[in-house]
């Protein structure tokens, strides 16, 4: 026989058991799988993604989320530890709260693209939108993650939010951040001892009294280093008068995907253990 | 194992083989070379883009204004660069090449391949900067944005049915080893593109079928396009460069067949513990460790036909560098048998070691491989011998140091990653700052083999402008050898 034909037929064989194996036979093995409703009449879980949160997966996709985060919870008797008494117990994720149970196939009936993850260096947001409901919390982190957490390396999302004139009354949207964070959006700002000396001698008595009204008692007297110090630690941490940071609509979006993430919080009857 | 050696060729059948060789190299010259160009061209966008995301992970401030810079786009960007620029330029430059040299046949109609070649950088050119611009797809090694992949089946396939046109016109009898793995490789990864952008994009299957096709196509990308053809130069370039025939005829069939046997059913290893049927992860461990056959009889068979001539390692920059490839194909080849198993998994899932192991593949063993395909490859197409030895040297030297830290630094933070991480008592703060020295240590690592890859650059882009020897004495070596 040629070899050509040979190598042709022994490489189609080899390679079409494994495409046979691995994705033509779970296709069909998965492919009847049905949402699932606990009693009739009950809406069925999981929903399929609608509107804004549609909207932010595509965020979510554009800018790569998925690389930091993973969407999976393993099981309940899954990865080893040793607590504090030296005993051997397993299902860090569960305990990590990242879902009250194990992720199933049936929880992604409606994503697409699937996004499983294969990285943590942020933690897993399975079920974000129940761990962590508040919207105005992901807004500020997502413009700068070290507004929350000072330990954190995730990369500023400044671009999804734009720093506006208030003009009439604040937004609700607008962030409720200091002007550290807001006044250079993405970066921690603060001014050099020189802008510090020539803001207060613009409005110093009028920062020292809205800084008495809500911190009386502290050390404050702007002739004193210490008082100086606290002075600019109260004006960095509260809202600048003027300008507001307003989410993009891609921001609004991106949040209300996050929101909409509640893998692992329904039960399902093949996730028991 | 045979002893039988062939006649000692006459000065009249070596002239007449001699041009023979110089008429194949001509006809390959122009796409041979506009591919290989190209994929350095790649490897450095992919260097820089690398650079951009590790620098990022430890130090969040550095470049954070801009939407097209962030790491999650840059990750991707990065990615596609060095998988469908660098290493998939090469890979199909190497196959071409490689499958004129053995089946002693020139290229037919070169000028398409030029056409190939501007398809392909095209489809990657939208891929990277479609990336940048927020296009991207999010899913891994298929990040390209939809509008990219058209021209990349369209560049494959030409590819693809010339190298087989180049086999069937093939004037040598013998099929040697490297051709299998050529042949194998044209024809697994269309096959793989087409069903994972099908399933994917095309017509998108439900749910957890989507991560199942996703690391079928990755894995498999690695496994029987990049592996089979780096495995293929180094079983061509080995021989050919300490003059004797390889060792084994039979543990190379062996190590052929097992790898597209077992390599194909290896990819769900990359899911254990996730939401898939369980049969699907054990099958795919069952793969893995099944690798351990081919991946020991090329290793054998390589150590064996090298045995007697290490000190030519000294000397010949080719010969270095696809032997510093082999020993980490067989290294990394095992490292990712064990790490299917549960147990081990249970650790290095979701952390840095599985990145450190992708990298040892993708770049000690792939691209090292590659590089020693082009010293060997290059001055045979132009006719001009390398300008400068202690270029080659720092190549090597950043290349070599580069990618060992980098294994290192990932792998022990890669692993204490995953045992934190296991371990819910420990704030995942911890974790975060825990890692840092390790990634910095990575990015450094980074600046070294971006340093090698610029240094092999400028050797390229001189080789290329005529600077060197005319291709008469002998090659540019590490240092000469003594008489």
């Amino acid at each position: 026989m040629d070899r050509g034909l040979v190598i042709f037929l022994g490489a189609l064989l080899t390679f079409a058991s494994s495409w046979l194996g691995l994705i033509l036979f779970p296709f069909w093995q998965l492919q009847t799988e049905k949402p699932f409703a606990a009693a009739e009449g009950d809406a069925p879980y999981p929903q399929p993604l609608a509107g804004l949160a549609l909207a932010g997966k595509k965020v979510y996709q554009a800018n790569g989320c998925m690389y930091c985060h993973s969407q999976q919870v393993r099981s309940e008797r899954f990865g080893n530890w040793w607590d504090a008494s030296g005993e051997h117990r397993t299902g860090a994720d569960i305990r990590r709260s990242y879902g009250l149970r194990r992720t199933v196939s049936r929880d992604y009936l409606h994503d697409n693209p699937t996004m499983l993850g294969t990285m943590r260096t942020g933690p897993d947001l399975a079920n974000i939108g129940v761990r962590n409901p508040s919207a105005a919390w992901h807004h500020t982190h997502l413009l700068n993650p070290r507004s929350a957490n000072a330990w954190s390396v995730m990369p500023s999302f400044a671009y999804l939010y734009s720093r506006a004139k208030v003009t009439g009354a604040r937004s609700d949207k607008a962030l409720s951040l200091g002007r550290e964070w807001t006044v250079d959006p993405g970066y921690r700002w603060r001014p050099s001892a020189k802008e510090w000396d020539a803001i207060l001698s613009a409005r110093g008595p009028e920062i020292l009294a809205s800084a008495l009204a809500v911190r009386p008692g502290t050390q404050l007297d702007p002739a004193t280093d210490a008082g100086r110090a606290n002075l600019l630690e109260f004006w960095l941490t509260t809202p600048e008068e003027n300008y507001q940071i307003l989410p993009t609509a891609e921001g609004e979006a991106l949040v209300a995907y996050l929101l909409a993430l509640r893998k692992a919080e329904t039960p399902l009857p093949e996730a028991k253990e | 194992m045979t002893d039988a050696t062939a006649p000692a060729p006459n000065a009249d059948a070596r002239a007449k083989s001699a041009g023979e060789r110089a008429a194949i190299d001509a006809s390959c010259r122009g796409p041979v070379l506009f591919f290989a160009a190209s994929a350095v061209f790649w490897l450095l966008v992919g260097s820089v883009l690398a650079l951009l995301a590790s620098i990022k992970l430890h130090s969040p401030y550095f470049l954070t204004g801009s939407a097209e810079l962030t790491f999650g786009r840059v990750r991707m960007a990065h990615l596609q660069a060095v998988g469908i620029g660098w290493s998939s330029l090469m890979t199909l430059a190497a196959s071409m090449w490689l499958m004129c040299r053995l089946s002693r046949a020139e290229l037919p109609l070169p000028k398409v391949l030029y056409l190939a070649g501007g398809l392909w950088n095209l489809g990657t050119f939208l891929a990277v900067f479609g990336i940048l611009r927020g296009d991207g797809t999010s899913v891994e090694w298929l990040d390209a944005p939809p509008y990219a992949q058209p021209f990349l089946v369209a560049g494959i396939g030409t590819v693809s049915a010339w190298v087989v046109a180049t086999f069937r016109r093939r004037r040598e009898p013998h099929v040697y080893v490297t051709q299998w793995y050529i042949l194998g490789a044209m024809f697994w990864f269309p096959w793989m593109y087409l069903v994972a952008a099908y399933m994917i994009f095309w017509s998108p299957a439900t749910g957890v079928v989507q991560p199942i096709v996703n690391w079928w196509f990755g894995h498999n990308t690695l496994g029987l396009f990049f592996t089979p053809v780096a495995v293929g130069s180094a079983y061509y370039l080995i021989p050919k460069i300490i003059g004797r025939p390889v060792h084994s005829y039979y543990l190379s069939i062996i190590g052929f067949w097992s790898l597209a046997l077992f390599y194909s059913w290896a990819g769900m290893h990359h899911l254990i513990g996730g939401p898939i049927p369980v049969w699907l992860a054990t099958a795919s461990t069952v793969g893995s460790m099944m690798m351990i056959i081919p991946v020991l009889a090329v290793a054998i068979n390589h150590h064996m036909t090298m045995r007697g001539h290490f000190h030519r390692l000294r000397y010949s920059p080719a010969l270095r560098f696809t032997v510093f490839g082999s020993i980490a194909y067989t290294a990394v080849s095992l490292q990712g048998s064990i790490e299917s198993l549960k147990d081990f998994s249970e650790v290095t899932h979701f952390t840095h070691y599985t990145v450190a192991h992708a990298h040892l593949g993708a770049y000690g063993f792939v691209t090292m491989i590659f590089f020693g395909l082009l010293y060997y490859m290059v001055p045979r197409l132009t006719g001009r011998e390398w300008a400068s030895s202690g270029l080659i040297r720092l190549h090597f030297w950043c290349a070599a140091v580069g990618i060992t830290a980098y294994f290192a630094a990932l792998s022990i933070g890669g692993w204490w990653q995953g045992r934190m991480m296991n371990n819910p008592d420990v704030p995942f703060a911890n974790i975060v700052i825990y890692l840092q020295p390790h990634l910095f240590a990575r990015s450094v690592a980074g600046v070294l083999l971006t340093v090698g890859h610029v240094a092999f650059a400028v050797l390229f882009v001189m080789n290329l402008m005529g600077r060197g020897q005319p291709r008469t004495g002998g090659p540019t070596y590490f240092v000469e050898p003594k008489a």
